[in-house]
């Protein structure tokens, strides 16, 4: 074989060092066939030595790198582009994970680590001398993108998106816009009213050309790839739909952002739905529009004196499924009760925390709500509070970490649930775009800090809620950074699809279908080629996922840069 | 040899023109962020940071919560795409004089750039001018721990990794020169000058850290092991300078560890009313990272609430309390020195209702973010308004909350308040977002 091969193993700082000893690795592997130069770097991934690996390349005129690191998740088109740098085709680059998979899984067993270390460097190795250089699939992308969900996110990004000059769909399942936004109050950090932003955002959308809003519309199938989506749409007005109010569009990109659910209680979590006043949270909201009567608030036909917010209803549960802090409920009930003391100076509000979580400027509120009366109980993290009715009255009983845990009851006229934000319940977004999710159920971003809004499905970002709970700001940011980002997807007009897909013998395939059938993303198709029919796959729509491979009987598919010698050649050394 | 720019007078200054789309003032993640979103869309980006190297606070961390993703394995690949995309242009030890905004579209911008006396070009960051160098000084990228040369490369993964000369500390012994092999020491570098113009302008200057020589009842810098977060979050990095933990008062290896929240956040008396938002989770993160480091300390977190917000953010929290970090809930009022280096902490346990006392050997005060109150002053003439903590001031906070009260010029990351990486992350986003829609105006 005449590749010349470069090797890097990367100390990670120590991450890979502490455990593994890479001299002992570059040693055990540095006079393997093929390898012309072998050595360790601190930062494999740091500016300077990208630089090395660069000159290194041009200087020895290698075609292959192998570099061991961290997960090929964090680092692989960071090597790739640098051979593609210094003129060597990025295909030739091979990504051995000595992280991960060595010094993190076996920290406790330094030498068991450094060895599994070196079989993964050597099966690297052995890739690498069968790779191939590869060239992608040129496409044209579409220069429109379909948003999904016109909540604040949804359209705040398709305004931007406009803006920078895309076409944009704006589909939305309710008659009208704002999603949640139209029924909040004064929203953080400023006075300007839910209902009244949604005004504004509504007339701004109404009066942009390129924003093509699609109201009562739901999607119903979705298919394609990057740069080139067709979406079918359905009319769905009074819940009926007939054929003819279908609809197909074509679209380089998709932008979600299907926001939340407020938390539904269970019929007599905290007395909801058995004792008559206690509501939730947008119940409450509801309450404060309707509820005025002269200087008086009033609920079901009496005076309100006495209010007791609960706080992570649904949120942080000790019992429930929904482990997670919604973080908006603390400054939404704050706000509330500051809402309160504006119309109706004698109400006394008690709040039943867990903890109050007013990060940021936040506080404020919370200091402002402290100053003016406002009564703070803070209950145990296991220990919820009782709400229970006696003699007519409601009572919400707790004890209270701040006086020592003493217990303290207070009877109340209204209690309110501060809910958290859970996922949509309709499912059928993230299961038609096929959008993985996180433990909380959101959908899930590649990485919070690299790729906060992209998903593992190309060309469909995130935005808002749908991948966690936010303020309406951090929906905004979310959002912008999401246009951002599809905007790039759909701007040059053309994309580059990587090479790495699966394609098919037509000497050895015999049509039986079961690759079809396991390609998840119906890239597969029955064809006839000279009178014989065998199965094709489309090039674009392949995302190399390999899920076709060990289902076809007569071995006819081979998979780009994970052909059978180049798998047979990592098993041999790892199996010995 | 007296190097002294501020003799010369002002005619004699030669100013190089340069043309750009945006200008953004600060190099660290959101400015990176930000710069990388514009220049990905065809614009010209000039970034320009005051440091020796981009990367921010961000590039000096050790690990990053929920995730405990090393951060210099997630900023370092950031930094080398910012330095290599051609369509950024970075100007490092630089400081902004004066922006002004002319009209719409119209910006300009005076910036200094100090000189490295080192031709950036030339130096292949070999170190051997930092290892012949006999001056010794204060390393302020390992926060003061430790020392460093006064010819010197400022960490291990600077972007650019190029030597350069403290000249406030040289004594021009020459010695640098003599073994320098590429001839890149170079004492005859002066300030440079230049006119930046630029169509949009965003502001990512990030935040200083509180200083707690504010809150004299902590004792910080005259307790020697009573740390700040950040000297603690160097000792845990892979660029630690002590390869372990150790307190500083006399290199032993802590067994007893405090961690004080809220140190110069929520405290009107600190001056600084607003919680930090990010102190919670770093702390909780350290501690978890020191049960790894010292699987036999104890590590006790004092605390008013826990704010674990973000997404996966509870949950590490949770974590935390099930490896064993003991929380209480209680502020600390008052900490003192006991004759072997340890540390008395005097506080009430909200829990029992008791004023209670408890021995530490070693404190770590998680200090909150402040303001950098300087950023609005680099502006001439129409001047972005800031928040009464001196924040720059979201224009329209809600709806569109990179903007600031002037058109044109945009805000990423922590310099309109707080924030988390992930959420400065996605303000730069923003910040970009609303800089694109304003350049094709």
């Amino acid at each position: 074989m005449d590749k010349k091969l470069g090797v890097y193993i990367c100390a990670c700082g120590g991450n890979i060092s502490d455990y593994v000893d890479i001299e002992k690795v570059k040693e055990a592997i540095k006079d393997e066939d093929c390898v012309l130069l072998a050595r360790t770097t601190m930062f494999a991934c740091g500016d300077s030595n990208q630089k090395d690996m660069e000159a290194d390349i041009k200087e020895n005129n290698l075609s292959g790198i192998v570099v061991a690191s961290c997960s090929p998740k964090l680092h692989l088109t960071t090597f790739r582009s640098v051979s593609e740098r210094a003129g060597l085709n990025k295909y030739n680059y091979v990504h051995a994970n000595i992280r991960e998979q060595a010094s993190w899984a076996h920290s406790d067993n330094k030498q068991g680590a450094t060895e599994k270390a070196i079989h993964l460097v050597k099966a690297a190795i052995a890739k690498a001398r069968f790779a191939k250089s590869l060239e992608p699939t040129r496409i044209k992308s579409q220069k429109s993108v379909a948003v999904i969900g016109a909540g604040v996110a949804g359209i705040k990004a398709s305004i931007a998106l406009s803006n920078m000059g895309d076409t944009v769909y704006l589909i939305e399942r309710e008659g009208e816009i704002g999603g949640k936004l139209a029924s909040l109050g004064k929203i953080f950090p400023g006075n300007v009213k839910g209902g009244d932003m949604v005004e504004r955002l509504n007339a701004e959308v109404k009066n942009d050309e390129k924003i093509t809003l699609l109201t009562n519309t739901k999607i119903k199938e979705c298919s394609g790839n990057i740069g080139d989506f067709k979406i079918k749409l359905q009319e769905t007005k009074s819940g009926e739909s007939s054929p003819d109010s279908e609809k197909e569009i074509n679209v380089g990109s998709i932008l979600v952002a299907t926001g939340f659910e407020s938390y539904n209680p269970n019929v007599g979590e905290y007395g909801y739905k058995e004792i008559d006043n206690v509501i939730t949270l947008p119940e409450f909201r509801e309450l404060l529009k309707n509820g005025k009567e002269g200087k008086n608030l009033i609920f079901k036909n009496r005076k309100v004196s006495d209010i007791a917010f609960i706080y992570c209803v649904g949120s942080r549960q000790v019992k429930g499924e929904n482990k997670y802090c919604s973080r908006y409920c603390c400054s939404a009930a704050m706000q509330s009760s500051l809402d309160i003391k504006e119309q109706f100076s004698d109400i006394q509000v008690y709040h039943f925390t867990k903890g109050v979580r007013t990060y940021g400027a936040q506080e404020l509120k919370y200091a402002e709500a402290s100053r003016s009366g406002d009564i703070f109980i803070q209950f145990p993290d296991k220990e919820e509070p009782v709400v229970y009715s006696e003699k007519g009255q409601t009572l919400v009983k707790v004890k209270d970490i701040l006086s020592s845990k003493k217990e303290v009851e207070a009877a109340v006229d209204l209690v309110v649930l501060v809910t958290g934000m859970v996922p949509d319940s309709d499912k059928s977004v993230g299961s038609l775009l096929k959008l993985p999710r996180g433990r909380d159920n959101f959908f899930n971003e590649i990485h919070m800090k690299l790729r906060p809004v992209e998903t593992v499905i190309d060309g469909i970002t995130i935005a808002g809620t749908c991948q966690g709970p936010k303020g309406v700001m951090e929906s905004v940011n979310s959002a912008l950074s999401a246009a951002v980002k599809t905007h790039s997807f759909v701007s040059k007009g053309e994309l580059e699809l990587s090479p790495i897909v699966a394609y098919t013998d037509a000497n050895t395939c015999e049509w039986c279908g079961a690759c079809s059938e396991a390609c998840p993303y119906n890239a597969i198709s029955k064809n006839d080629i000279g009178g014989k029919t065998v199965a094709v796959i489309n090039k674009t729509t392949c995302k190399g996922c390999g899920m076709c491979l060990p289902v076809c009987e007569s071995d006819s598919i081979e998979l780009t840069s994970f052909t059978n010698k180049e798998i047979e050649s990592m098993i041999e050394i790892l199996a010995n | 040899m007296n190097i002294c720019s501020n003799q010369k007078t002002v005619e004699m200054e030669i100013r190089t023109k340069l043309k750009f789309d945006a200008i953004v003032i600060g190099g660290g993640i959101a400015g990176g962020e930000a710069a990388l979103n514009l220049a990905n869309n065809g614009y010209k980006v000039a970034i320009i940071e005051k440091e020796l190297s981009i990367g921010g606070k961000m590039i000096l961390l050790s690990k990053v919560f929920p995730t405990l993703d090393c951060s210099a394995c997630i900023t370092t690949p950031k930094v080398s795409e910012i330095s290599r995309h051609p369509g950024i242009t970075i100007f490092t030890e630089t400081e902004v004089e004066h922006i002004e905004k002319r009209g719409e579209h119209d910006f300009s911008a005076y910036v200094k750039r100090r000189p490295r006396y080192v031709i950036a070009e030339d130096c292949t960051g070999c170190q051997l001018c930092e290892k012949a160098c006999p001056v010794i000084t204060k390393d302020q990228f390992q926060f003061n721990l430790i020392g460093r040369k006064a010819a010197f490369i400022p960490f291990s993964i600077a972007s650019p990794k190029v030597a350069a000369i403290d000249m406030e500390n040289c004594t021009l012994c020459g010695a640098c020169e003599k073994v320098c092999p590429s001839n890149c020491i170079d004492f005859t570098q002066e300030d440079r000058f230049y006119e930046i113009e630029a169509r949009s302008a965003i502001i990512a200057t990030g935040f200083k850290l509180y200083d707690p020589a504010n809150l004299p009842r902590y004792g910080a810098g005259l307790y020697k092991n009573v740390l700040t977060s950040m000297q603690m979050e160097r000792q845990l990095a892979p660029t630690r300078p002590f390869n372990t933990i150790l307190r500083p008062g006399d290199g032993k290896v802590p067994d007893k560890i405090a961690y004080v929240l809220c140190a110069g956040s929520r405290d009107d008396s600190a001056g600084n009313p607003i919680c930090s938002q990010i102190c919670c989770m770093y702390s909780i993160k350290q501690a978890q990272l020191l049960m790894g480091a010292l699987p036999m300390a104890d590590i006790t977190i004092y605390y008013i609430d826990i704010r674990a917000f973000g997404k996966g953010y509870d949950e590490f929290y949770e974590q935390a309390k099930g490896m064993g970090v003991k929380f209480i809930k209680g502020k600390i009022g008052k900490i003192s020195e006991l004759e072997n280096g340890s540390l008395t902490l005097r506080y009430e346990d909200i829990q029992s209702g008791r004023i209670k006392e408890a021995e530490h050997d070693l404190v770590v005060l998680s200090v909150g973010a402040l303001a950098n109150k300087e950023t609005p002053l680099l502006f001439k003439g129409l001047r972005p308004d800031v928040d009464k903590q001196d924040f720059i001031l979201q224009g329209d906070p809600v709806l569109s909350p990179a903007r600031t009260t002037i058109d044109g010029i945009f805000v990423a990351g922590t310099a309109s308040g707080p924030k988390d990486i992930p959420d400065s992350i996605l303000s730069a986003g923003s910040a970009a977002a609303e800089a694109l829609s304003y350049l094709t105006m």
